[in-house]
């Protein structure tokens, strides 16, 4: 797994911790108004950006989810930092 | 004793129930980092905690 | 159901331990009105709607509850790390450290252990769905409150 750099690391979580939070907020939306044309939009938008960030983290550093784990030459979802070590 | 009559639409609900309005959709905030900070993407849901009164 | 994303929904980073801190926040963990007792409401309650829309918001926001509860459980972690004991004696928390040392154990800050009376799930959805709008309320006044009380320690 690759050494982890501080900063470049961090602003890359921290992108998508913001990107999944506004995918969190519509799905919720979404969940009590299925219909939304306008919500639904802004949904698909968020959804495929946030794809590329997660898979662009999984090749640089770890898998955020075990299923992004590929083509790897080491377990690193059992490597990777636990979340409440600290800086997310 | 304050008047609680707030508007016409009074008399349409019925006593001895209380009623939660349906949110539509507006906008969501253009800033997203600050809206992960708030904790809200709805400006309208955006109530922050005062001690006191109501947030409108 | 089940997957797992590991990051926190929002970043904890505490530089300075705090026990007596962490005796009171844990009550957001596994007290009446935390997380752990959102999530157990929320994904108890969906089962008896009979509305599409409303199990799917429960399940979404119980299992968004479970994330939250990893973020305090984080925070009160963060606080109790690299503890003195002397530090441990003077703060209080030695009664919870007797039977836990660092470890996380689900209970409120008074020593209630977490249990199913925290919530109820009575099976009809209006009653249900007021039953998680006094939760909410709670939570809401709940953070502000810890706040407040642990002004001069903060």
């Amino acid at each position: 797994m690759r050494q982890i750099q501080g900063n470049e690391h961090s602003r890359m979580l921290k992108d998508i911790g913001i990107i999944s939070f506004v995918l969190v907020e519509l799905t919720q939306y979404l969940d009590t108004h299925p219909y939304d044309k306008q919500a639904m939009e802004y949904f698909n938008h968020y959804a495929r950006i946030e794809k590329q960030m997660k898979q662009e983290f999984a090749s640089r550093y770890y898998p955020l989810n075990a299923a992004l784990s590929q083509d790897q030459k080491e377990w690193n979802w059992a490597l990777a930092p636990m979340p409440w070590e600290g800086g997310c | 004793m304050q008047d609680y009559s707030f508007d016409e639409y009074f008399e349409r609900f019925s006593l001895a129930m209380a009623y939660v309005p349906w949110q539509h959709l507006t906008t969501i905030y253009e800033n997203l980092e600050e809206a992960y900070k708030r904790g809200t993407i709805f400006p309208e849901l955006d109530k922050p905690f005062t001690g006191r009164r109501c947030v409108e | 159901m089940w997957n797992y994303e590991r990051r926190l929904q929002f970043p904890v980073n505490i530089k300075e331990p705090n026990a007596k801190l962490a005796q009171v926040i844990i009550s957001q963990f596994g007290g009446p009105d935390g997380e752990l007792a959102a999530s157990q409401r929320y994904l108890s309650q969906r089962y008896a709607t009979p509305y599409r829309e409303v199990a799917g918001i429960l399940t979404d926001i119980g299992t968004e509850e479970l994330a939250h509860m990893e973020m305090v459980s984080a925070i009160v972690h963060q606080l109790t790390r690299n503890l003195s004991m002397e530090e441990i004696e003077k703060s209080g928390f030695n009664k919870y450290y007797v039977d836990h040392t660092l470890g996380l154990w689900p209970q409120a800050a008074g020593g209630v252990p977490f249990n199913a009376c925290f919530f109820q799930s009575k099976g009809d959805v209006i009653t249900d769905l007021f039953e998680d709008m006094a939760a909410d309320a709670t939570t809401t006044k709940e953070q502000p409150t810890i706040s407040r009380s642990q002004k001069p320690l903060i």
